[in-house]
């Protein structure tokens, strides 16, 4: 067997804030344009995939996020097994979207590290780091922003009052996971 | 002996909370709620500073951020020290230590001061005009000049304190607390607008908290009074952040605003640590109100400059807010009313006034009533002509003013005094609003400027604004907030304002003396120590313009950039000129409003935070095994990897010869991967590299160079055929982003009609590069069900498997020129598949190597890498690629270029392999190439841009450019260096292994 090796190993807490990786959760990139390729994903996964601008939509199973006119986000909501990594919805996605050339499917499983925040103190650490405005952001369930914190690329999704998942590329998320302990360590 | 002037409790001040403080080594007492000036003037000192050019006695002149004189070092000789604090605004804390600048032995008796003596030859533009002479004599003055520049002293240990930035962004953000400020945000918040209120002190409510007069009345109440009661409901205000302490540094374009937040320098040394204590705000406001008031004019008359000379409105602050006397002897001169409020409040504490010298003749006005009625003698028409005492003032001598103001007549009378305010009138600080684009214009009545047009959503209200008296202020405020805010009501509609206030002035910019101008010291910039004369001698010189002449007089170029003085200048220069002051305009606000400290333009991307960086799935595993790291782009890659102290040398020898001769494994993760997919992929690849890809087979690899439009090469990378209609890129590790970004740009711009989508994919894998004749034989232990045969599995090409129950892809590419095998697992698995090919190497000697063996065995094969061995003037053809690039393409990026006479020149630089005649000898990366030493200027040929020794080739070996060098095989070259004279054979690029063999073994 393998072992399996992600980035942050520690959950952190602070009055008002906790963080904490949440892995292993599948992650995929769909791309595509065409009417065909929204039906197609829909049918497979009953799932719409949100067409606003910068919100998302979600299943019990499956989350996806609007990351661009062609692009979204699907990644599920449960964690899956860590002796696999062969998933159900890719290879469902594979053969309805792939195969039958209306977009493309990509694993992202590894290349994003999911950090759950939650806590009545994550904007004011977003606040320290990031030149979005999360005025409006942080009142609405659902809304997704692409931005830098501490100049490092990332996905923002407010899943619940107080709570929201970020998406870090791997090989930046033990830097920005210090900077973010740094941070709310004075908040 | 020092004198205690504490006259009156002022609520303002804990008389409860003793603060002991230490200024120029002694020790002295205040209380909390102090600033150090105020401390320092309850204990009777005046003299706190020299000047910056004739190191004149100086003592505290205002009570604010304007303050020129009054600059002190805190903390010296420790870490904390900090230049340039203006006593002024610095709170006193317990153990606090403040010394005087610019003087020494002491501020008492200062050396420097002689130069106050030579000042009738140290004119404006002394240094510029004296030193120009001879030439090459400057680096003798340089020394002396440099080490009597320059105010205090600056840290030399690094910064113990932690800095933060914070992103606001508000609906309203209004500059300033005082009465416009704090109604302006009432009325903001209270209708809804996220709102933002910023205060430099640490108290809301500006000058008029501490107005406590008759004379000054809202809806019946004290003037003070009634703003402490507006301002304990806003603090109840939820939708309302205030910030005190906090300074706008910059207004920038479009409602961008910087602001220093101090947290802890109000705070004993002890109490600071692990609290942050400054904050840069970047501030982003739909709406700003700019609430900044006004800042009292001075008036300029002869030896203006004396300790215990202030401006009239700060002697009033001292008393009604800090509970100090400036004096016992005090005297006021003025042109306006503004004097007599002063004198009001002062008799009220039981300080004494002997006099106030007012400028104007018929003046009439409730307060002036008042201070006759308390006996005070009132000069009326009369001037200072000059004031006594080295270190503190101790007389004045006044004369009468003719009609027009020109001149002074009669005889002089000589008034004994300890102190005397001045008070020129008010100057609205549109320091922001100019900062942000805004236009002034000058009102002539009473010589001020005020806002005029508005770059963007923003306002200014009061005094900033023009509006001096509480009946101007609270009439116009209502009407302004409502338009400006699109509301209905503020409630503060039906206010009852009564004002003593009458607003006649009399300006006089240079007040006229018994002396010629030439001999008076009438100080315009008290900081730079400018005077009347040195701005009239710059005009007499020629300097027109008034940002010529800030220039040459230094006038406004000191740290409190001239909020005092830049009016007076202005006004010198106008009378002098004859131009309209409104036409001479200002000189340019220049952000930052009040210095700002390194430390908060920095905030937390110091240390660790200074840059970002990344790190391999097996990052780890390289630092338990002591590698040495290499930034590339912004990773941390394993560099070499030392064993038993060995040096770089040594370790890269002993790493790549394992490579060569059994078995290296390297950490290939970093390099840029992206993920290809859609119907017209492969044409899109045809696009974009320069070589064919149609027949490209399923399941096999191509190496690909890409070009700029310029048709220089931009990246080269693998690109592998996953299916039909998919394909997996691999970029260089430093240019993965910028590929991205291009290859997404052509699809959105230039192809909108290709079926092709791009996903990064460089962070979903862990690339693992097992290389050497032993390769094949790990790679099966390490994925036993994978067919190794060269039948299988040749070389460039890729099979899907798995390692237990973990999708993997393996490809047998290699940059090294020995067979070998990529594996890209799913990143989280990549360590424990880096730790199985370690062990099942062991019994190979499978050795670890970083990117410095990397580069020396790609130079062994004579594979280039773009970034080392190219610069962006490179064509392919330049790299003797000419294999790569199709002929038979109709297009690709960057194939016109290519057939453009410069691109297609023989002469063009070529890359080329060079040989050392003695195989010892190491050339260095960056060395120039000639030919002949005889000919002037010596030619340069080209340069080396890769230089190693090769354990394997035991020999010397570099590659680089050099003109023409395709045709100069075989030929003798010239590395001129520093004490010696390389000669080198030029050769191929291929180094090792020329048929492949090793490739495909």
């Amino acid at each position: 067997m393998l072992n399996y090796s992600n980035p942050i190993t520690e959950q952190k807490s602070y009055s008002g804030l906790q963080l904490k990786e949440i892995n292993p959760i599948m992650k995929l990139i769909v791309r595509g344009k065409k009417r065909e390729f929204l039906s197609a994903i829909g049918q497979s996964l009953n799932l719409l995939l949100p067409n606003e601008p910068n919100t998302s939509t979600r299943t019990d199973k499956l989350t996806a996020l609007w990351l661009s006119p062609d692009e979204w986000m699907i990644y599920s909501n449960e964690t899956s097994n860590l002796d696999n990594n062969d998933y159900d919805i890719e290879n469902i996605l594979n053969k309805k979207i792939s195969k039958t050339n209306l977009g493309a499917i990509t694993n992202v499983t590894d290349q994003f590290v999911l950090i759950n925040l939650k806590g009545d103190k994550i904007y004011d650490l977003f606040e320290t780091g990031s030149p979005f405005n999360f005025n409006k952001f942080r009142n609405k369930v659902g809304s997704v922003t692409q931005t830098i914190l501490a100049k490092i690329d990332v996905i923002i999704q407010n899943t619940n009052q107080n709570e929201v998942n970020l998406f870090v590329r791997r090989s930046f998320s033990q830097h920005l996971f210090s900077w973010m302990n740094d941070s709310a360590s004075r908040l | 002996m020092t004198k205690n002037l504490r006259v009156k409790t002022s609520k303002f001040i804990d008389e409860t909370y003793k603060v002991s403080f230490k200024f120029n080594g002694k020790t002295y007492y205040g209380f909390k709620g102090d600033t150090l000036a105020s401390a320092l003037l309850a204990n009777d000192i005046h003299l706190v500073a020299r000047s910056f050019k004739y190191h004149r006695p100086r003592g505290i002149m205002t009570a604010g951020s304007e303050e020129p004189n009054a600059i002190v070092q805190l903390h010296k000789n420790t870490s904390r020290t900090e230049p340039n604090v203006r006593a002024t605004e610095i709170e006193i804390y317990d153990g606090l230590e403040a010394s005087s600048q610019n003087c020494w032995p002491s501020v008492n008796f200062d050396i420097g001061g002689i130069n106050n003596f030579l000042s009738p030859v140290l004119p404006a533009g002394f240094y510029y005009k004296t030193f120009m002479w001879p030439a090459s004599f400057w680096e003798k003055y340089e020394y002396f000049i440099r080490k009597s520049a320059g105010l205090g002293k600056s840290p030399s240990t690094p910064d113990p304190d932690i800095y933060e930035h914070r992103y606001i962004h508000c609906d309203v953000l209004i500059i300033g607390a005082g009465i416009s400020g704090v109604m302006a945000a009432k009325v903001a918040a209270k209708n809804g607008f996220k709102t933002l209120l910023i205060e430099e002190k640490n108290y809301l409510g500006g000058e008029t908290i501490y107005q406590d007069s008759e004379h000054f009345k809202i809806n019946n109440q004290t003037s003070g009074s009634w703003l402490d009661k507006e301002i304990n409901e806003i603090k109840k205000i939820k939708n309302l952040e205030i910030k005190t302490r906090t300074s706008v540094a910059a207004f920038h374009g479009y409602n961008f605003l910087l602001a220093r937040e101090n947290l802890t320098d109000h705070l004993p040394i002890e109490q600071r640590n692990g609290k942050t204590r400054q904050r840069l705000l970047k501030i982003r406001a739909k709406k700003v109100i700019t609430a900044t008031g006004s800042l009292e004019r001075p008036l300029i008359f002869d030896n203006n400059d004396r300790p215990g000379i202030l401006l009239s409105s700060a002697i009033n602050k001292y008393a009604s807010l800090f509970g100090v006397a400036c004096g016992e002897k005090n005297i006021l001169f003025t042109n306006n009313d503004s004097a007599y409020e002063t004198a009001a409040n002062l008799f009220k504490k039981g300080i004494s006034i002997e006099a106030i010298i007012d400028n104007r003749e018929e003046i009439d006005s409730k307060l002036i009533k008042e201070s006759e009625k308390n006996n005070i003698k009132i000069y009326k028409g009369y001037t200072i002509v000059d004031t006594y005492g080295y270190k503190r003032i101790n007389k004045i001598s006044i004369m009468q003013l003719s009609k027009d103001g020109q001149k002074v007549v009669g005889s002089k009378i000589l008034i004994p005094c300890d102190c005397l305010g001045i008070s020129g009138g008010w100057t609205p600080s549109v320091h922001l609003f100019t900062q942000s684009g805004g236009k002034l214009k000058f009102r002539d009545n009473d010589q001020v400027f005020i806002p005029n047009t508005y770059p963007s959503d923003q306002i200014s209200i009061g005094s900033c604004n023009g509006d001096f008296t509480l009946d101007e202020i609270l009439s116009n405020i209502s009407k302004t907030l409502k338009e400006f805010l699109g509301i209905n009501k503020t409630g503060y509609e039906n206010l009852e304002v009564q004002t003593s206030f009458n607003k006649s002035k009399r300006n006089i910019w240079l007040l006229p003396s018994d002396k010629i101008v030439g001999k008076t010291k009438s100080f315009v910039d008290f900081q730079n120590d400018a005077t009347a004369k040195d701005i009239k001698l710059a005009l007499r010189e020629g300097f027109r313009s008034i940002e010529h002449v800030k220039r040459y007089t230094t006038t406004g170029m000191g740290t409190d950039q001239g909020k005092l003085g830049n009016m007076h200048a202005l006004g010198i220069i106008s009378e002098i000129s004859g131009s309209k002051m409104g036409e001479l305009g200002t000189t340019t606000f220049r952000p930052p409003y009040t210095p700002l400290t390194f430390g908060t333009i920095v905030g937390r991307n110091v240390g660790e935070y200074f840059d970002v960086y990344r790190k391999t799935p097996m990052h780890d595993w390289h630092v338990k095994n002591k590698a040495k790291f290499e930034n590339v782009g912004q990773w941390k890659r394993a560099w070499y990897y030392p064993k038993n102290n060995e040096s770089m040398h040594d370790a890269v020898q002993r790493e790549s010869k394992a490579a060569r001769d059994s078995a290296g494994i390297l950490d290939a993760s970093t390099l840029g991967k992206i993920d290809i997919q859609g119907t017209d992929a492969s044409e899109f690849l045809n696009r974009v590299y320069t070589n064919a890809w149609s027949k490209l087979d399923i399941g096999k690899c191509r190496y690909g160079l890409m070009l700029n439009e310029d048709g220089m090469v931009y990246d080269d990378g693998v690109t592998t055929r996953l299916n039909e209609n998919h394909y997996i890129m691999t970029t260089t590790t430093g240019g993965a982003a910028t590929v991205l970004g291009k290859l997404e740009d052509y699809l959105q711009t230039e192809w909108p009609e290709l079926d092709v989508y791009l996903t990064s994919v460089t962070d979903h894998y862990a690339t693992i590069s097992v290389c050497g004749p032993k390769s094949k034989k790990i790679i099966s232990q390490v994925i036993p069900n994978l067919d190794l045969s060269d039948d299988n599995f040749p070389h460039m090409s890729f099979k899907d498997t798995k390692i237990n129950e973990i999708k993997c892809r393996v490809m047998r590419i290699s940059f090294t020129g020995e067979q070998s095998y990529e594996i890209n697992v799913q990143a989280n698995y990549g360590k424990s598949v880096w730790e199985k090919c370690m062990k099942a190497g062991k019994e190979f000697n499978i050795t670890p190597y970083g990117t410095e063996t990397m580069h020396l065995l790609r130079a062994e094969k004579g594979f280039i890498i773009v970034g080392q061995d190219t610069d962006a003037t490179m064509t392919p053809i330049d790299l003797q690629m000419n294999w790569i690039v199709s002929k038979k393409k109709y297009d690709f990026i960057g194939k016109r270029s290519l057939y453009r006479s410069d691109t297609m020149r023989d002469d063009r630089k070529q890359l080329v392999g060079l040989l050392t005649e003695n195989p010892d000898e190491i050339l260095e990366e960056g060395a120039q190439i000639v030919a002949n030493f005889n000919k002037s200027p010596v030619e340069m040929l080209g340069h080396v841009t890769s230089s190693y020794y090769s354990p394997n080739l035991k020999k010397s070996i570099a590659l680089g450019f050099v003109r023409g060098g395709k045709n100069m095989m075989g030929q003798k070259l010239i590395i001129p260096m520093e004490n010696k004279k390389i000669n080198v054979t030029v050769a191929d690029p291929v180094f090792l292994d020329k048929e492949n063999k090793r490739l495909n073994a």
